[in-house]
């Protein structure tokens, strides 16, 4: 039976025939980026209706009035700038050391057989709860955060490249020694393309570790930075201001995840759905 | 059994001739990584007696010996009951509210195009946040109470739950939905009887990733924002230098996140008892 793709054709077509194929092809980004707007205009319209406590709500306009005073007073900038500084640090000291264990683990089976545990129970186990302690032994500098950082982000570096390594098919490894490629050509060839998928993915798990940790470490104890000042606005109940900066977060966790996303899919397109 | 029989010469035979398996092979996985876990733990108990700590850092130290005593007097003087509690409520109610609400919607998201191409971007974009960054804002609204913490561990737990069920029922089998349709079923026969049913796994599998969240959630929210909670007594102990009581919280809460994964786990064989084995490892 067609009733599975009945639907989506027959809604285009009752708006305009020569069009069908534009809507059609877009029909779920316009949809979403209908709702966005939607949305936003929503939240704007309502408070022409009922009155607008400015302590504890705000509305859009007001939101990117307040965004556009911290972009122009330039303290944006700065608290951005100063919690990229041990996102940066924690996050590609978690790169380097998750994938060397991860690929010492994959490669060498006792060594799996041996850390596999170990590495699940600290996994699993809420590590941000170590976080106060972290900060009370390294201080509220760069080094507290971006070791708060690099004890969440680093594991879904191990796990996967971890698989990555097991994932490697030997008979792809046997036909290029066969067919008398060097030991280059094997890693070139075979090995990094099987491996680098698994630590992209596991990149995009480990982003959104990361940036907890960033909030974990500001919420805490800081001066400055994106997390410190949305902790800020909030009580001085500069409410604008704490709405712009939560937006500016949730567009770079966006952004970033759909980055690490959208690299998957343009540099691996053989893994796609798996 | 007469499984691993056959398995073990293919095995071997594509080890390059390695001899077959022994007692040892078999038994050395589960003793290396129990050893090695057992190493770290006496590594741990002796490092202080082995290399010499200025008096200074000792104040940030603890022993595992030290960490099972506390955790033993926590529960002995029931010290532990008061906050784990008040953590667990907060779990279990925002856990609860998120199951209620991300079943329906996933359903109705998986069902109809037009409805999930509108909710994408909101859910795309709270699903990439990390929760806590509305904490403040929902201190600013709940309170320091329970209810902020309960947003908290929903908002983290809906969302995985949401994707689950959603990619559960895209996955369900069409030509069922179809032969069920043709007998005169509603859309809701059709979720009731093919959907559901066949989303179980995914759904499961979302659950089992909530919790973890979820467990997630009550730790933040109980950091930043609340006066009682197993939170709260580890952010109270590590300002007091008393290490041994954070690693005792963080101890009970993997073992609570622990306890429920398992629990889900069992959860799941009962109910993909009926499936055939390769569909229900997705």
């Amino acid at each position: 039976m067609t009733d599975q793709t009945l639907p989506t054709t027959a809604v285009p077509a009752d708006d305009a025939v020569t069009r069908e194929p534009f809507l059609d092809r877009y029909r779920k980004p316009l949809l979403g980026a209908l709702a966005v707007v939607l949305f936003f205009a929503f939240w704007q319209a309502i408070y022409l209706f009922i009155p607008l406590n400015t302590l504890f709500m705000s509305k859009p306009s007001l939101i990117f009035l307040g965004l556009w005073d911290l972009i122009v007073t330039g303290e944006l900038w700065h608290d951005l700038a100063v919690s990229a500084q041990p996102f940066f640090i924690g996050f590609i000291a978690a790169v380097f050391v998750g994938v060397a264990i991860g690929i010492v683990m994959g490669w060498r089976q006792r060594v799996g057989y041996a850390l596999d545990p170990l590495m699940t129970v600290f996994y699993a186990s809420p590590l941000v709860a170590l976080a106060p302690l972290v900060v009370v032994f390294f201080g509220v500098g760069i080094s507290g955060k971006a070791i708060i950082i690099f004890l969440l982000s680093v594991f879904p570096f191990i796990f996967n490249a971890a698989a990555g390594v097991r994932a490697v098919d030997r008979l792809l490894i046997n036909v290029v020694r066969s067919l008398g490629g060097t030991e280059k050509d094997l890693y070139v060839k075979v090995i990094i393309p099987s491996v680098l998928p698994y630590i992209v993915a596991g990149a995009r798990i480990a982003i959104g570790r990361a940036l907890v940790g960033v909030l974990v470490g500001e919420f805490f104890a800081a001066s400055e930075g994106i997390g410190y000042a949305i902790a800020k606005f909030g009580d001085l109940f500069a409410i604008d201001k704490m709405f712009a900066c939560i937006l500016v977060v949730m567009v770079i966790a966006v952004i970033l995840t759909e980055g690490f996303r959208w690299a998957e899919r343009a540099a691996f397109p053989w893994r796609v759905g798996q | 059994m007469s499984e691993q029989a056959i398995d073990a010469p293919i095995v071997a035979a594509e080890d390059t001739g390695a001899p077959p398996k022994n007692l040892w092979r078999q038994l050395e996985p589960t003793m290396l990584g129990v050893g090695s876990i057992v190493a770290m733990l006496v590594v741990w108990e002796l490092f202080p007696h082995l290399v010499p700590i200025r008096e200074g850092t000792k104040l940030f130290f603890t022993t595992p010996s030290a960490i099972v005593g506390t955790l033993w007097n926590l529960f002995a003087s029931g010290a532990i009951w008061r906050p784990l509690g008040v953590s667990a409520s907060g779990f279990a109610i925002g856990l609860g509210l998120s199951i209620v609400v991300a079943l329906p919607l996933g359903v109705i998201l998986g069902r109809s195009k037009s409805a999930n191409a509108l909710f994408d971007p909101f859910i795309t974009a709270f699903n990439a946040t990390p929760r806590l960054v509305f904490l403040p804002l929902l201190v600013l609204w709940f309170g320091l109470g329970l209810w902020s913490k309960v947003v908290i561990v929903f908002i983290g737990a809906l969302f995985p739950l949401l994707i689950n069920t959603y990619e559960g029922v895209r996955n369900a089998d069409k030509v069922l939905i179809n032969v069920v349709r043709s007998f005169g079923a509603k859309e809701w026969d059709i979720a009731r009887l093919v959907v559901v049913p066949n989303s179980m796994p995914y759904i499961v599998a979302g659950l089992r990733l909530a919790i973890g969240r979820a467990i997630l959630g009550v730790v933040v929210a109980e950091f930043f924002g609340s006066e009682d909670g197993l939170g709260v007594m580890m952010v109270r102990a590590s300002g007091s230098y008393q290490v041994d009581v954070v690693f005792a919280g963080l101890i009970v809460f993997a073992a609570i996140s622990l306890v429920m994964t398992s629990l889900v786990r069992m959860l799941e064989v009962r109910l993909t008892r009926w499936r055939p084995q390769h569909v229900s490892e997705f």
